[in-house]
């Protein structure tokens, strides 16, 4: 029962995160901003909604492989965004209009070299 | 019949020789043939038809002016909404008429589903019971399946394959355009693609093997196996998939998986149509080597469905192999 209350809990959770990543989707207007709220529902909420299974389901074969759509997405997701915002500066010709690229300061390297 | 060439080339094994190799285009000579021309405009004929298209938007589609059209297009709309009122009316009115779920009374559930359920495991031996329908009572229409994407991907081929000798200059420059777009160099995408694409292949290879245990089979195991090879491709590159995907492992794993498929099961129609006894054994049910033919046709199937899914990427990609 304990079991049961936790997962729905999880699905739900990860069921809200994907409304607001819909909502944020048809909100914003510009990729970037978009790609932010997209991101979002294909990690933590997938994340959640997968955990929220996998506890339902129990400890088996299973949720085994629920584990192993989960580990997929940690790997994919991140970088099919990155490899779409990669083509996005390439390819944009209104660029300067949507975002503007930051240029490093000394202030900057200073603070990378303090790091390092 | 022609009288210039030696005899043994009118012959018509030479002749279907030749037709098999493709080495003699047999419309050249035959048919008359006409090469395409490039329609080029001049000048003012382009001024004309960008002054027709102004002349048109301003005047003849231009409510204020013409009731016609104005009167059309409330039409339009007003009709529009009313058609589409009217059919999700009649497809409300079906499903109300539906049977209830979950009835026993429904018309679902008579002899055949019953068969299947009781009887499939000792007559298919497959624990999952889909992979003995499909592949068993079904296997006629799964191998109408596989090859209908054979032929679907034969198409494919004729139309985009490009051919080699004609590669020109012009052909050249448009691939380099192309590779600008290409994450080919991507650091990020070639550390996280080195470890997940044994992953996939192996989870891939993990559903086909076990499609008669669990949920599972040919189709979607090929199509993880055949999302793997689009992965390696799009990372590495064609030259890397070519040293061992090209035409010619198209043609020969297509040609086994397709004949392997219909020979076995040729024989099971044949002794079971005939009342004999089979010779292929069914196995203890659960072991992974059971299930008699059901193993070999989802190998043949999975084969099959991750070729095409490859062969449809490297074709659309303007790929050549």
């Amino acid at each position: 029962m304990i079991r049961t209350i936790i997962a729905a809990a999880f699905i739900i959770f990860g069921l809200l995160l994907f409304a607001v990543e819909i909502y944020g989707v048809n909100r914003f207007s510009f990729i970037m901003n978009r790609m932010h709220a997209a991101a979002i529902g294909d990690t933590l909420a997938m994340m959640s909604c997968m955990a929220g299974l996998i506890i339902y389901s129990g400890f088996n074969f299973t949720s085994l492989k629920l584990l192993l759509v989960v580990v997929f997405l940690c790997f994919s997701s991140p970088v099919s965004s990155h490899l779409i915002m990669n083509l996005e500066v390439e390819t944009n010709e209104k660029a300067n209009t949507h975002y503007e690229e930051e240029t490093l300061t000394d202030e900057d390297d200073r603070l990378d070299d303090e790091e390092a | 019949m022609s009288r210039l060439r030696p005899s043994h080339q009118n012959k018509r094994e030479f002749r279907f020789k030749e037709w098999m190799d493709g080495s003699v285009d047999p419309y050249l000579g035959n048919l008359e043939m006409k090469p395409q021309q490039l329609t080029e405009e001049t000048k003012e004929q382009f001024d004309e038809r960008i002054q027709d298209y102004v002349r048109l938007n301003a005047e003849l589609y231009d409510t204020e002016k013409n009731k016609g059209v104005r009167m059309f297009r409330i039409l339009y709309r007003i009709s529009s909404v009313i058609w589409i009122a009217l059919l999700i009316g009649v497809m409300l009115l079906t499903v109300s008429h539906l049977p209830p779920n979950g009835d026993p009374d429904n018309p679902v559930n008579n002899e055949v589903s019953k068969r299947y359920i009781e009887q499939g495991l000792q007559e298919t031996g497959a624990v999952n019971i889909v992979t003995g329908m499909i592949l068993d009572y079904r296997a006629f229409d799964t191998f109408g399946e596989s090859n209908v994407l054979f032929i679907a991907t034969v198409t494919v081929l004729i139309l985009l394959r490009k051919n080699q000798k004609m590669h020109n200059e012009k052909d050249m420059k448009e691939d380099q355009d192309d590779e600008k777009y290409e994450p080919q160099s991507d650091t990020i995408l070639k550390t996280v693609a080195k470890v997940l694409v044994p992953v996939i292949f192996v989870f891939g290879l993990y559903v086909i093997l076990n499609g008669h245990l669990g949920p599972g089979g040919g189709f979607s195991g090929g199509a993880i196996m055949g999302a793997g090879l689009i992965l390696y491709c799009i990372t590495f590159g064609f030259e890397k998939t070519e040293r061992f995907f090209t035409e010619k492992t198209y043609k020969w794993i297509s040609f086994t998986a397709l004949s392997v498929y219909c020979l076995s099961k040729a024989y099971s129609f044949y002794t079971g149509a005939n009342g004999l006894h089979s010779h292929i054994p069914l196995g203890t049910p659960g072991a992974i080597l059971s299930s008699g033919l059901i193993f070999v046709l989802n190998i043949c199937v999975g084969m099959v469905v991750t070729i095409t899914m490859y062969t449809f990427y490297a074709m659309f990609r303007k790929g050549d192999f």
